[in-house]
Formats: C-alpha cells, sequence, structure tokens
C-alpha cells in the first residue's frame, strides 16, 4: 500500500456524459501540500476538482485520500461525507444569509477537529473582508463574493481543500498580497490544496507541484521549475507561451547549429545522437544582449514588463525571438533597430523536441 | 456498493403520474368512440362553435394585447398623473372574473338597468332603453374576458419592459429612432416572450371560460364540451373537442417559436444592464396617457365593483339572505388548503428534479404542467370518469366498498381537481425560483456537510419564502375565482361565492348574484394587493 496522502490512479474526468479529461494520474505525497493544474478555460479542470469533491462520479480508476478509496467505479463517498471543500470560482455563497453567517458555516461543519483552530477574525482579516461582513451576497462584488467563499472554505479546515480559480475576479494589485497570504496559512495550517488556475504565475508561485492539462489529457506534472524550464512536449511550450521552437542539428553530446544562430552550447535534458534535426526550445532568459555582438537581428516588438523588457526579434529566416533585458539596461531600441546577441551562446538547459 | 434508493426522485416521479392520470385520460379519450352526438353535432352547430370560439379568442387577443401592452409601456416609460398608482391598481382586473364582468355588463345596460337608472335620475322620466347599447352576446362575452383578461399581458410584458436595459433605448434614441420607433423596433421585439406567453395565457383562459359564455348563451367549443357530457354522456367526445383545442394552442406556441428562429430575447445581465430613467410626459401626452389608464382600471375595476356594490346597496335583504360567515369560510378553506397541499407537493417535485436531473422525470413534470390548458370542465369531468372506472374495475372487482363518495362530491376530490389544474402554477412558480439559486449553491452545503434534506430544509425553504407566500396567493386567487370544478364536484349543500353567484345568475336573479360577487372581488382584490407588493419587489421597483 502506497503512503500518498491523496492519489488519483487512472481516472477518465466525465462531466454531461463527455470525457473532459482522460486517464489521469498524479499524487500527493504529504499533508499540507499545495498542488495546482493548469491549463486553457473549458478544457476539464473544473470537472477534476468537482469529481475529487464528490459532484460528479467516475466510471474507472480511482481516487484515494489518506488511503482510502473515495471515488471508484463502485465507490463513491458522498461529498458530504468526503471532508473535502470547494470553493467555486462563481458566486456559491446561500443568497439567504449575511456573509458573516455563510463563513461560519464553515465553522460549523469541523468545530474541534483539528488541533490548530483558525478564527474568523483570522480568516476575515486575511481577506480584508470585515467590511462586508454583515452584508447580503447580492449586495457584494464578485470579487468580494469569492473571497468570502474562500473565508468559508478555509474555516472548514479539510482534509483537502479545493480552489477553482480563487482569484480569478480579485483586483490584480490585491492579488499578490492574498497569493502571500494565502500560501503562508495554507503552509502554516497544513491543509492540502488542490489549485485550479489559468494564470501560470499563480500556479508556479503557489503550487509545490504543477500539473499542465492540455487536448483531454495531463501532459505534465511536476516542480514548477521543472515545468517552466523542462517542459516535456511542444503542447506545453505553446500553452506556457515564453518561448520559441528554433530548427537546429545536434553536433557534439554538448552542442548543437543553428542556421539562426550559429553556435549553441549547453547542458542537454536529455541525450541526442549527433546529426539529428530537432526544435530547440529558446526561452527570453536563454539569449543575452550585447551591443557589441555582430550578431545582430532587427527588433519587431517591445513589451515592457516593468523590471524587465521583452525583445521580439526576427530573424533572416523571419522566425520570432524573444529575449528578455533588465529595465535598466543602459539604453533602449526602438522596433527596426539591429539588436546585438552575445556570443558564444550557452544556455542553462537544452530542451530539444 | 449498492446504489441507494433516491427518494426525492421517487416522490417527485409519483406527483407527476398522478397529475399527469386525468391529462393522460384527455388524449387517451381521443381515439375512443364517440357517441352520434358528434354526426349531429357535425350537421347542426359545429361550425358555429368554430367560428364563435374562433372569433372570441382572436378578438380576445387583440383587445388584451392592445390594452395589456399600451397600459404597460406607459407605466413602465414615462412618469404621468397617477401613474405609480396604475402600476398595481391595473392588476386589481385579476379580482373580477369574466362571469362577475359579464353580470356587470348586462346589470348596467339591460333595459331598465343601472344606466337607465342614471339617466332617468339625470334628465327625468324618458325612453332610454332604446337608445342604450346592449352589450350582450359576442361582444358582452369578448369585453368581459378581454378587461378580466388582459392583465396577464400587462403583468408579464411590464416585467419585460422593466428589465430592458436603458443601453437599448439610448442606442434606439443614438440612430435617431423617435418614441414610436424605438417602441416597435427595439422595446416590442425585445418584449416578445413576455407578451406571447401573456397572450397563451389569455388564451387558454378564453377556449376554457365557461361561466361568461354560459351567460351569455354562446356556443363556443366549451358549451360543446360541456353538452356532450352533460345532455349526451359522451366524455370522449367532449375529450376530443378539448384535444382539438389544446393542439390548436401549441400549435399558436409552434408557430410563435418556429417565427422567432434563432433570436436572442434577453440581455447579458454582466454586459451592463443599465436602469432606466422613466420619462416625465407634459402637456396633453401627459393627459392621454392618464385617460388611456384611468379608462382601462375604471373599465375592468371600478366599473364592476361599483355595480355589485350599488345592487349590493339597492337590494340589501340579498346581503341578509346570505350565509356570509359560511360562504367566506368555504371559500378560504378551499382555497388555503388547496395551496398549501399544491406548495407541499410542487416543492418536492421541483427540488426531486433539480437532485435527480433526469430526462424522463423531466419531460414528465413537463407533461404534468399541462393540465393548466385543460379547460376545468373537461378535468372535473375526466377525473369523475376515472375514478368511476378504476372503481368499477379495481376497487369493487377486490370485493372492497366503493370509494365514489370519498372523491366525488368532496372536498378530497376538490383539492385533487384543483392540484391538477393549478400544478402549473406552483410548479413554475417554485421553478423560476429555483432558478435564481446557483447549483454551486447546493453543491457548497452538501461539501458542508449537510444533507439533501437538509439542504432542503435549512437552504431552499428559506431562500424560497416570500416565492412561497406569493405563489399561495396566487394560488388563492385562481379558487376564489374558479367555477366549473367547483360546481361540478363540491359537496352537497357546500357553497362557495363563486358558486352562490353562479346559481344566482343562472337562475336570472342578477341583484341576487350582486352580493356573493361583490365580496368575491374584495377577498380577491386583499390577495392581489398583497401579491403586487411582491410582483412590485420583483421587478426592482
Amino acid at each position: 500500500m502506497s503512503n500518498n496522502f491523496f492519489e488519483v490512479s487512472n481516472v477518465d474526468f466525465i462531466a454531461g456524459g463527455e470525457t473532459k479529461v482522460r486517464n489521469v494520474s498524479f499524487k500527493i505525497q504529504k499533508e499540507g501540500d499545495i498542488v495546482c493544474l493548469l491549463g486553457p478555460s473549458g478544457i476539464g479542470k473544473t470537472t477534476i476538482l468537482r469529481t475529487i469533491a464528490g459532484l460528479q462520479k467516475i466510471k474507472n480508476g480511482d481516487i484515494k485520500l489518506k488511503n482510502k478509496i473515495i471515488s471508484s467505479k463502485d465507490i463513491n463517498v458522498e461529498p458530504e461525507n468526503r471532508n473535502i471543500s470547494l470553493a467555486f470560482q462563481e458566486n456559491s455563497l446561500f443568497p439567504h444569509y449575511t456573509v458573516e453567517k455563510n463563513i461560519l458555516l464553515g465553522a460549523e461543519k469541523n468545530k474541534g477537529k483539528r488541533n490548530q483552530q483558525l478564527s474568523l477574525k483570522q480568516i476575515v482579516d486575511l481577506l480584508d473582508i470585515t467590511e462586508i461582513l454583515n452584508h447580503y451576497p447580492h449586495q457584494i462584488s464578485a470579487g468580494e463574493a469569492q473571497r468570502a467563499s474562500l473565508a468559508r472554505s478555509l474555516l472548514t479546515q479539510p482534509d483537502l481543500l479545493l480552489l477553482d480559480e480563487p482569484l480569478s475576479n480579485v483586483d490584480q494589485n490585491f492579488k499578490e498580497e492574498i497569493q502571500v497570504k494565502l500560501k503562508h496559512i495554507l503552509k502554516s495550517l497544513k491543509i492540502t490544496t488542490i489549485i485550479v488556475t489559468h494564470d501560470s504565475y499563480e500556479a508556479f508561485y503557489l503550487g509545490s507541484k504543477c500539473g499542465i492539462i492540455l487536448n483531454h489529457e495531463l501532459k505534465q506534472f511536476d516542480d514548477p521549475y521543472k515545468v517552466y524550464h523542462l517542459p516535456n512536449s511542444i503542447e506545453v511550450v505553446n500553452f506556457l507561451n515564453r518561448g520559441a521552437l528554433i530548427p537546429a542539428k545536434i553536433s557534439s553530446p554538448k552542442s548543437l547549429e543553428s542556421e539562426e544562430l550559429g553556435t549553441i552550447t549547453g547542458n542537454f535534458t536529455k541525450p541526442l545522437p549527433n546529426g539529428t534535426n530537432v526544435k530547440l526550445l529558446l526561452q527570453p532568459d536563454d539569449l543575452q544582449h550585447d551591443d557589441k555582438s555582430n550578431l545582430k537581428l532587427e527588433v519587431v516588438d517591445i513589451k515592457f514588463r516593468g523590471t524587465s523588457f521583452i525583445y521580439t526579434l526576427k530573424t533572416p529566416n523571419n522566425m520570432l525571438l524573444p529575449i528578455l533585458v533588465h529595465s535598466h539596461h543602459i539604453h533602449q531600441h526602438e522596433i527596426g533597430d539591429k539588436f546585438g546577441i552575445k556570443r558564444p551562446i550557452h544556455i542553462e538547459h537544452v530542451v530539444c523536441f | 456498493m449498492t446504489k441507494k434508493l433516491n427518494i426525492w426522485f421517487l416522490l417527485s416521479l409519483l406527483i407527476s403520474v398522478i397529475v399527469c392520470i386525468p391529462i393522460l385520460t384527455v388524449f387517451i379519450s381521443f381515439f375512443e368512440n364517440t357517441s352520434n352526438y358528434y354526426e349531429i353535432l357535425k350537421e347542426t352547430f359545429l361550425i358555429e362553435y368554430i367560428l364563435n370560439s374562433f372569433t372570441l379568442l382572436v378578438s380576445v387577443l387583440i383587445f388584451t394585447l392592445i390594452l395589456g401592452t399600451g397600459t404597460a409601456y406607459l407605466v413602465s416609460f414615462f412618469k404621468f398623473p397617477l401613474s405609480n398608482f396604475f402600476k398595481w391598481a391595473l392588476i386589481l382586473s385579476f379580482a373580477v372574473p369574466p362571469y362577475i364582468y359579464a353580470y356587470s355588463l348586462t346589470a348596467f345596460f339591460d333595459n331598465y338597468g343601472t344606466a337607465f337608472t342614471i339617466l332617468t335620475n339625470l334628465f327625468g322620466e324618458g325612453n332610454y332603453n332604446k337608445n342604450i347599447p346592449k352589450f350582450d352576446g359576442m361582444i358582452g362575452a369578448i369585453l368581459s374576458m378581454t378587461f378580466s383578461l388582459f392583465a396577464y399581458v400587462y403583468i408579464l410584458s411590464r416585467a419585460s419592459f422593466l428589465y430592458q436595459s436603458q443601453n437599448l433605448i439610448d442606442l434606439g434614441k443614438n440612430l435617431g429612432f423617435s418614441k414610436f420607433q424605438s417602441f416597435y423596433n427595439i422595446i416590442l421585439p425585445g418584449a416578445r416572450p413576455a407578451i406571447i406567453a401573456g397572450l397563451s395565457l389569455v388564451a387558454m383562459e378564453t377556449l376554457a371560460e365557461f361561466g361568461a359564455v354560459d351567460f351569455f348563451s354562446i356556443n363556443t367549443l366549451t358549451t360543446g364540451i360541456y353538452n356532450s357530457w352533460i345532455a349526451f354522456d359522451d366524455l370522449a367526445f367532449a375529450n376530443r373537442i378539448a384535444s382539438f383545442l389544446l393542439l390548436f394552442i401549441f400549435s399558436l406556441f409552434i408557430i410563435e417559436n418556429l417565427s422567432r428562429k434563432k433570436a436572442k430575447y434577453h440581455f447579458n445581465i454582466k454586459g451592463g444592464f443599465k436602469q432606466k430613467e422613466k420619462l416625465e410626459l407634459n402637456g396633453y401626452k401627459s393627459f392621454c396617457a392618464f385617460i388611456f389608464c384611468f379608462f382601462v382600471f375604471f373599465m375592468s375595476f371600478l366599473f364592476p365593483l361599483s355595480q355589485m356594490l350599488y345592487w349590493t346597496i339597492k337590494f340589501p335583504e340579498n346581503l341578509f339572505d346570505l350565509q356570509v360567515v359560511t360562504l367566506l369560510l368555504n371559500t378560504l378553506y378551499l382555497a388555503l388548503l388547496s395551496s398549501l397541499v399544491l406548495i407541499i407537493f410542487s416543492l418536492i417535485s421541483n427540488y426531486g428534479n433539480r437532485v435527480s436531473n433526469n430526462k424522463a422525470l423531466n419531460i414528465m413534470s413537463t407533461l404534468s404542467i399541462s393540465g393548466y390548458a385543460i379547460p376545468g370542465v373537461i378535468l372535473a369531468v375526466a377525473f369523475i370518469t376515472f375514478i368511476a372506472w378504476f372503481d368499477n374495475q379495481i376497487i369493487k372487482s377486490l370485493g372492497f366498498l366503493s370509494i365514489k363518495k370519498i372523491f366525488i362530491g368532496s372536498v378530497l376530490g376538490l383539492v385533487i381537481v384543483y392540484f391538477i389544474r393549478f400544478y402549473s402554477l406552483a410548479f413554475n412558480g417554485i421553478k423560476s425560483g429555483y432558478e435564481k439559486i446557483n447549483i454551486a449553491v447546493d453543491e457548497s452545503a452538501y461539501l458542508l456537510g449537510y444533507s439533501k434534506r437538509k439542504t432542503f430544509m435549512n437552504i431552499h425553504v428559506p431562500y424560497l419564502r416570500n416565492s412561497l407566500l406569493f405563489i399561495i396567493i396566487l394560488i388563492s386567487l385562481e379558487i376564489i375565482r374558479e367555477l366549473p370544478i367547483t360546481l361540478i364536484l363540491r359537496p352537497f349543500n357546500f357553497e362557495t361565492f363563486a358558486t352562490t353567484a353562479y346559481i344566482s345568475a343562472s337562475e336570472d336573479l342578477l341583484e341576487a348574484a350582486a352580493v356573493p360577487s361583490l365580496f368575491l372581488i374584495l377577498i380577491a382584490s386583499i390577495f392581489i394587493i398583497i401579491a403586487s407588493k411582491y410582483i412590485l419587489r420583483e421587478t426592482n421597483e
């Protein structure tokens, strides 16, 4: 018997008679870990959460919590008996109760279940909803409703907390602050959590593991660092949209040749035989700027990101490459300028497909 | 793990099946042999029946459309003297059923009637009778039904107008539309589903109307249904006519639906709903708006009320002859008992549908709410037929005592048939309340450890409290006004205001019909005033 805290094995996730995500397997080893599921809208992320919560049934595989099967073809523990809490993306507050009463219903469920109790005041302060406690759900904004719903779920202190796009309606300037507080509280209370989001930054920050769901499959389930730097498929690269794939040929165990950029050296993530034609992943931080370099490409777009610029450069073969430059770089370049790239090019992780 | 029995599903299914029995009886009778009444009718009055029904239906639909949308448009978009008062006062016309309106019309315009008395008091003795128009026969029936039923169109189109965003109206202005063009091109098409819903209710009520057409002696298909049962004991043919009526109404719905194609008529609230600003009318426009609304209010409510009041004062002996307290208790007893039963079962049925999410159950529920489209006469007769068949074929063959007396001529029988007739009101009313509760609310409750029963009792019922109260009032109102079912199925010597008024009127004692009619209008008005608060609050006013 495995000692994983939570485990999904070979499950097809179904909603409305349609298989949304096929043959999914992943596990959460330790209590208190946070897992983020990333994927485009409508791919079935919410279906996964609803199924884990017991709101949808499964026909194959099984889902285990604390080594007990809670869902399988023959077993379906009712949602009210799972001690799993789900904070919905849409407003799911009880319309005839005030926000305070709604949140307190969460506390009623798990009275005395955990040693480390979370108080209403703590949670209300954390999510900054003191002002709306006496309001009814129809009197508050979507972002406030989402935070109130999150507060209710947190107060239940479940074995497993499921958050469906928990901060999608929260203002951008407030989002990062809540992310920090949320992570702190989940970690300190050791609440095992699965978060569904389409915001990769949110997933990379909150999750100790990230799952990427594409084309009805869980494509990759790994540490955020690996998901970003070592994507396992072109689909994942395209989904994260943070790099370009350029044609190249393997010239040695430590180098490859590109028609666009010349010789590139680095550490290969998997060994490939010499002479193999590949597509090399170039991420914005793989190339470095050097005004003195004789390798110059034309600037076709500039994105200002506060602390940095991302220039999009065009190669002679009309390929577009992103390059990240610190915003305090001595001078800026304009569209149409020639932009120098430092040589020799060395990449920390060489990812080829 | 064994699959748990879903008690909510079973209860819901059971309720739908019970409600469906008489409805299915009507449809099954469609294929049964009929007596020679059909042959007689075909050669004599059938064409007349059809033509009369058609004339009545089309005229009432046109007039209710004009009065209902006209008044709704004025009170929703403009400010003029008493516009806020008319907003709810126009609903009061519901308190006057078509048959009581018919009595008032006849009482006022008849030879030596109230109009004659007024003219004599004003101008002295004279032969006024020949100059006073007579609103009887077909015209009387059309007027009675128009003024009594237009409020269906008024309420639904007004609610729809209120939800139309100011943005769309501003867009019309931006495109250079006049007020009429805006009304015709933007407002009216936007409210089309609501207006059609209102008109379809009017159509069903018109085709099912018994009291008024009987009073004016107009031969319609409803009369045909009644006659085939009373005179020829031919229920199959009665049901066949009723089925034709239903098919006719359904085909109208289908044609309307097809004509919409893929047009959408609802607005995405997230897309920026903007509250309307009412335009202040001045001068003659304000006067015209006031006169139009006042005319409709006067004709639909004040006129029948004052006529009945006048006769009650003029012939006070009728008031003392009447057992008012008994009639009041009987009327309220029937209304409240039936509405309570309806509410409880409709709540269970709705919740069963919600938690089971079963297609077959949904179809059964849809079929079961069609009882509202079946004339009360037919339902009552179908119920009697079913009980008689069940009693003869099942109960007696098993050697038990007859159960006819338990169901026919008893309060229980009345409540059951009211239940079938008005089930759609309760079911749909609760359903629309339920539609406002996001399914995520239920799921949150389960995840908070609530069972289905606890979710129902602690979350749904408290939330639906106001809707339930409103539906109770609405059903009570319908039952207070209801005539044919009560008339056919009531226990011996058990009278309500409606049956007392009808019996007096059918014996040509219109003066005696005035007192129960007046009480009926007053009780119904009280119910409407309470309900109107809910209607106005629901529409954000």
